[in-house]
């Protein structure tokens, strides 16, 4: 037996699909979290139900990219039941889609989800009238009480019994499904799919009425400290001010943590290098291998404990508290002006903001925007200007050590921002539609915000760790070999043009493979300080690592990867070389 | 008038949407729909987006799209929804 779990975004489609099978999908208060499907299996006393969760949508007659998606799944799958999730807080939106979900003729059973939230604010829902109107099954569930679960595992049980696929649904799956435009609708003769028709009107009335029906509200007296929070919040002078500072506080947070751990880290870290060391040096027959290893090993753990876990660590958990607690969204709002001036809307806040974390998953979340050109633009400066906190944390190493100045790279890389983004909006295309719903405010469960730090902070280990220690023992290698003087002959034209050594220039050549190794390399040269600010700008403000690229070509295809690709040579180059030209030698 | 000449705090009721149809489609789906009520919860200054509460729904729409609901302002008598 197959389920299909389809909602309004941000409901909790993905916390009810992790509740019913144990299963440890990424949650968060943000909507647009699901942008992919994913599946998990519900094991019954005698049954095994595949149930898959789709990206939030508001309506399924609508033709966007989440409807096809969802379109396409219906049809291959054939579930013999959808479990159409709700937020009880919000029943008036979500029953539009339930309206719609119903038409299709496929048994469905309808959870009502955050009850609990619901009935703190004051609100009941008559349950027997909804499943009257609905002709469904109605559950109430907290994916947070775990209330309901019991119920709905019991109902599923029951409903177990293959049911016809219906044949009314076939004309939904017909392109052809012609909407009857009503007045309003001058161009309804071209079959536009967003147009809306009269029966759009009558399941919206539907729902409107639906949800005044069932909805009985108690007193509006309960106003506890959320609510006043929320309308701080939501006040443009006190909500701007509050979220800036609380960025300013998080950067403080994270550069503070990176800097009272580093002592720590290394005074565990150091006795145990110079055993691996030592060990490295004995087992193997004195030589090249021998040097290269003994040196590069140890070398190569340092950079990743001392500073990447540490910043990854705290990104991490910053991140996740930013998720849950829907505060991002909010950025977005206050945000909204500053987005435009580089050509994208206050979404862009989202992808941009996860990108300090890490880019890759950022690049799936441009999904947000609006349009492709939109999309476009966010992952151009994510892939470009956005420093992601494996970077920072390197970035952080190599300051430090040749006293470059951080002023000087911080304006670089707003000037880079404000430029690219300015340049890029005016050459394409765009509609300026700012619509964004704000998810209420929550105060994030540790259980879920551990989970989220689990799984983000698992990359250090999986990718970061393993890729920068093998990365390092090349460039040891490289470096032993005396293959980097090769490009020694390049001197000349690297310092006249950029003021970096060749060295240097090799390193950010490296930054096609991972952004985070070049500044291994540049550890190993002695720069001055003028040298190395060059040299990091242009590290920061370059190409994408390889992970990243992998996901733009999925996401905006490979014509897109190539034009970003070729922003940011040029990006990079141009940068080295004003700065040349600015900095005081 | 249209949403964009409401002052915080006013509350109306959506009479039209001008708008083409993708836009229209979207705040339909978001309930912004022709017959809704609308609270407008705050204006950003410059020209910034305006926070609406829509039923249960708090929404933010830029001001171009504010430009192109059009309201039917509601008496500002009473507070609740």
């Amino acid at each position: 037996m197959t389920i299909v779990i389809i909602g309004n975004p941000n409901v909790g489609k993905s916390l009810v699909l992790n509740r019913l099978t144990g299963s440890n999908f990424i949650v968060s208060n943000y909507p647009g979290t699901s942008l992919e499907i994913s599946e998990a299996t519900l094991k019954l006393p005698n049954h095994e139900i595949k149930i898959i969760d789709t990206p939030g949508v508001y309506s399924i007659f609508t033709m966007g990219q989440d409807q096809q998606v969802i379109k396409d799944l219906l049809q291959k799958e054939k579930p013999e039941l959808i479990l159409n999730v709700l937020d009880a807080t919000n029943l008036e939106r979500n029953l539009l889609l339930s309206f719609e979900l119903k038409e299709l003729g496929i048994p469905m059973i309808v959870l009502v989800n955050q009850i609990d939230r619901a009935r703190r604010s004051g609100m009941q829902i008559q349950r027997d009238r909804l499943e009257n109107i609905l002709g469904a099954p109605v559950v109430f569930f907290s994916a947070l009480t775990g209330e309901g679960l019991m119920e709905l595992m019991q109902m599923l049980e029951k409903n177990i019994d293959e049911t016809a696929w219906p044949s009314s649904i076939e004309s939904f799956f017909e392109q052809g499904k012609k909407p009857e435009c009503v007045f309003q609708c001058r161009e309804c003769s071209i079959g536009s799919e967003s147009c809306l028709s009269s029966e759009d009107f009558r399941r919206a009335e539907m729902a409107r009425y639906t949800a005044q029906l069932v909805e009985h509200k108690q007193s509006e007296t309960q106003r506890y400290w959320i609510d006043k929070a929320e309308k701080l919040l939501d006040r443009p002078l006190t909500g701007t001010i509050l979220l800036l500072a609380l960025v300013f506080l998080g950067f403080y947070i994270l550069l503070k943590f990176i800097e009272l751990s580093e002592g720590p880290i290394s005074a565990l870290l150091n006795p145990l290098n110079l055993i691996i060391e030592n060990f490295v040096a004995n087992l193997l027959p004195p030589g090249i291998v021998n040097t290269v290893l003994s040196k590069a090993i140890p070398e190569g753990l340092i950079i990743p404990f001392t500073i990447i876990m540490p910043a990854m660590l705290m990104v991490s958990f910053l991140m996740a508290i930013l998720e849950d607690s829907g505060f991002l969204p909010r950025y977005s709002v206050a945000l909204e002006r500053v987005g435009r001036l580089f050509g994208v809307s206050g979404q862009a806040v989202i992808p941009l903001s996860l990108g300090f974390g890490c880019r890759t998953p950022a690049v799936l979340a441009t999904r947000l925007m609006p349009t492709i050109a939109e999309r476009f633009i966010v992952i151009t400066i994510l892939s470009i200007v956005i420093p992601c906190a494996a970077t920072i944390g390197v970035m952080a190493a190599v300051i430090s050590t040749f006293h470059a100045s951080l002023m000087v790279l911080v304006i670089t890389m707003l000037t880079v921002l404000m430029v690219l983004g300015f340049i890029i909006s005016h050459l394409m295309p765009r509609e300026e539609v700012f619509v964004y719903e704000l998810p209420p405010l929550r105060i994030p469960t540790n259980k879920n915000v551990l989970k989220k730090v689990r799984l983000r902070f698992a990359g250090f280990f999986t990718e970061v760790l393993p890729l920068l220690l093998v990365m390092n023992i090349i460039i040891r290698a490289l470096m032993e070999s005396g293959f980097f003087k090769l490009f020694h002959s390049m001197e000349g034209f690297t310092r006249a043009l950029f003021g970096i050594p060749a060295d240097a220039f090799v390193a950010v050549l490296v930054t096609m493979f991972q952004r985070y190794l070049a500044p291994l390399v540049l550890l190993n040269i002695n720069l001055t300080p003028r040298e190395a600010t060059i040299a990091i700008a242009m590290i920061s403000l370059s190409l994408p690592c390889l992970p990243v690229m992998v996901m733009t070509v999925r996401e905006i295809g490979f014509k897109g990867l190539i034009k970003i690709l070729i922003i940011g040579f040029i990006t990079s180059f141009i940068v080295g070389a004003a700065l040349n030209i600015i900095l005081p030698g | 008038m249209y949403l964009k000449d409401m002052q915080t705090g006013q509350r109306g009721l959506v009479v039209r949407i001008n708008k083409g149809h993708a836009a229209e489609r979207r705040l339909f789906e978001i309930g912004l729909v022709p017959g809704a009520s609308v609270e407008v919860v705050s204006r950003h200054p410059f020209h910034g987006p305006l926070l609406l509460q829509v039923g249960n729904t708090r929404i933010a729409v830029g001001q171009r799209i504010a430009e192109a609901v059009e309201v039917e302002m509601k008496s500002s008598t009473g507070n609740t929804p």
